[in-house]
């Protein structure tokens, strides 16, 4: 197939600037410190050197990092996800004085920059005792992850036919069970994409975290890491070892998530 | 089964009157066609008798329990959409089975893995899963049962989305235009299976379309429906022979029934330059509807004989189409028309050549009157005949 190469090689470029960075971690993490600053870095990861990853472990408490950036994570994406399915059906379906604007308003959160909120949000987290707890992280994600949401699901929900809820209220459904049993197993992919960015935003997360944990039992990954980076030395080798390790759990979430992530799922509800 | 009263019905939206002011009665076992042009609110009325759309004014009774406030699904009705409405993520079975399922449903049985648990377990209990089996064996679905909709053709999504009507066994079936979706062949076989399925379930019906040939074909009466207003509810040989206004006339049969300006004037009734003896008293203008079928076609002049050219031939195998434009008499048309011409329906092959000079003369016992300034209907050939031989 001729016409195909160009458009192979293209994406192979692509691929290539996407995959190269996590390669050179990668060949970095696994150099031995002292090579490091030569002048002929070399380009192949020396895979006798892979026992840094068992050695990051006890250098430092990435294990704990891990949990507490899953559970940030976890947390960010399940809240998420429970406070934006009823409003964004809402917004899809009902007709209520303010709905413009209230769209808008969520549109508008995303407008402004997490760091002129950081202050505001402190005084109100230090006043509810949220500061230094896993909690107050995921509720301060949400809060920024959950009108982004909303909208993506209003748009899924948007799609959906309106005779197949009205053949639901027929049947006996109520507005709940209407969205339980039929708006979301149809909404299925984007709800799992959703999932994707909810769980992202939670886990690479670094300037609330920064800011509200000081607990060093409670940093999540993004904060740990970057706290490696000292003011005289760097372990640029461990550094990137965790970064990797940071890296993979997300990769794996996404890998399960993508199975959902398809389209069609609502073909041959009705003639089109 | 129940029978259906609408009192004084009417729906706004906004500004826009939809239905004013209307009232039907639907009988225990009938199978009433609603018919009109699209946006007469024949769907916006099935939609309200179905409780999708709330009334403004009037009162809805279906098996003597006022409905207007509601539930759709307290209301012992079955719905048909046009386009299907199946739930796309469910199989056949589970589509068949919903309906069954939602009567048994309890909140808790939203939850995970409980909820599922309990949902299964319903739909595989016997009293569901025999009756969906059988519903299933009835609409011939049953290779389909484990497929999803996607899957299947438009017919057998069809037949499914009748399958999930029939299964909760309701007082009323509700059907918004379910065969406009079909090709021609699967819609003459699905509206004998539909009829079928009245007859051996003896539901009330109540059918949506606007394609005439059904209504004639299903109804046991048509309630026809224009700018939200009924014109006429009868039996369908009513609605043909005896149209209510010209409006009616107008819309039942194909070719519409021709409608021309007439006037009586001592003792004879004129059409153009031709007089038709007619005993009776004299009323001055009127309108004469004449169907298709009762024009002869001659090629000599006679006083009472209409002249005219012909205007286009069809030849439809066992019949022929031939349009006439007549010389010096007046035919009404439709807006959206733009041709002046009768229509004349022939047995056989027409050999008739376009701007051939014809003659018509028209069956007296098959002539129809309207009122000149209102359309009513004001006799069917029921007055006196006289010792004309048109």
């Amino acid at each position: 197939m001729k016409g195909t190469s160009p458009f192979v090689f293209g994406v192979l470029i692509v691929l290539g600037l996407i995959v190269f960075p996590f390669y050179w971690m990668l060949v970095t993490a696994t150099t031995p410190p002292d090579q490091l600053m030569i002048e002929t870095p070399t380009l192949v990861p020396s895979f006798t050197r892979l026992g840094v990853f068992v050695e990051v472990f006890s250098a430092v408490p990435i294990a704990s990092w891990l949990t507490n950036s899953f559970i940030v994570a976890a947390g960010t994406t399940v809240l998420c996800l429970i406070l934006s399915v009823l409003p964004a059906y809402a917004l899809s379906r009902f007709r209520f004085r303010g709905k413009a604007m209230l769209a808008l308003g969520l549109f508008v959160t995303q407008m402004l920059p997490e760091a002129m909120l950081l202050v505001p949000l402190y005084a109100v987290f230090r006043s509810l005792e949220l500061l230094d707890t896993l909690t107050g992280l995921i509720i301060a994600n949400a809060a920024f992850g959950a009108p982004i949401v909303t909208w993506i699901l209003k748009g899924a929900f948007d799609a959906i036919p309106q005779e197949v809820e009205e053949a639901a209220r027929i049947d006996g459904c109520s507005r709940f069970d209407i969205v339980m049993g039929v708006a979301l197993p149809l909404v299925a992919p984007t709800l799992a994409a959703t999932a994707v960015i909810a769980f992202f935003h939670g886990w690479n997360e670094y300037l609330f975290a920064q800011t509200f944990i000081n607990a060093a039992d409670l940093r999540p990954a993004s904060v740990g890491i970057a706290g490696l980076v000292g003011e005289y030395a760097v372990p640029i080798h461990l550094v990137m070892a965790t970064g990797i390790i940071y890296t993979l759990p997300s990769i794996v979430f996404y890998l399960i998530a993508q199975r959902y992530v398809v389209s069609g799922l609502t073909a041959g509800s009705v003639k089109g | 089964m129940a029978s259906i009263n609408v009192r004084n019905l009417s729906k706004r939206f906004g500004a826009v009157t939809v239905i004013e002011d209307l009232s039907l009665d639907v009988e225990d076992g009938e199978f009433l066609v609603l018919l009109g042009p699209s946006g007469c609110g024949k769907s916006t009325l099935l939609r309200i008798l179905a409780g999708l759309e709330a009334v403004s004014d009037g009162e809805i009774e279906i098996g003597e329990t006022r409905v207007e406030e509601m539930a759709p699904g307290d209301r012992d009705i079955a719905f048909v959409f046009q386009s299907y409405a199946l739930y796309p993520h469910l199989t056949v079975r589970r589509n068949i089975a919903f309906p069954l399922l939602m009567k048994r449903f309890r909140w808790w049985m939203h939850l995970p893995l409980i909820g599922g648990l309990a949902k299964r377990r319903i739909e595989k209990s016997p009293e569901v899963a025999d009756t969906v089996e059988d519903v299933g064996r009835i609409l011939g679905l049953g290779p389909l049962m484990d497929r999803l909709p996607r899957t299947l053709s438009g017919g057998q999504r069809q037949r499914v989305a009748v399958g999930r009507a029939m299964v909760r066994q309701p007082a009323v079936f509700l059907m918004d235009e379910p065969l406009s979706n079909l090709d021609a062949k699967l819609r003459t076989s699905m509206r004998a299976e539909i009829a079928r399925l009245h007859a051996r379930l003896g539901g009330t019906f109540v059918y949506v379309t606007h394609d005439q040939v059904e209504a004639m074909t299903m109804g046991t009466r048509i309630a026809l429906m224009r700018g939200g207003k009924l014109q006429q509810v009868g039996t369908p040989r009513a609605l043909f022979q005896e149209p209510a206004n010209t409006f009616v006339a107008r819309f039942v049969g194909t070719p519409p029934m021709n409608l021309i300006d007439a006037a009586f004037s001592d003792g004879m009734l004129r059409i153009g330059q031709a007089k038709l003896p007619w005993h009776g008293e004299s009323r001055g203008p009127v309108i004469v509807g004449v169907r298709p079928g009762s024009f002869t076609i001659h090629t000599e002049a006679a006083p009472d004989r209409i002249a005219g050219k012909v205007s286009l031939v069809e030849h439809l195998g066992t019949h022929s189409i031939v349009a006439i434009r007549l010389d010096d008499a007046n035919v009404l048309f439709d807006d959206d028309q733009d041709d002046s011409s009768i229509m004349v329906q022939i047995d056989g092959y027409s050999e008739l050549s376009i701007n051939e000079p014809v003659h018509v003369s028209i069956d007296p016992h098959e002539i129809t009157f309207f009122d000149h300034e209102t359309g009513e209907r004001t006799a069917t050939s029921s007055v006196p005949l006289g010792a004309a031989t048109v």
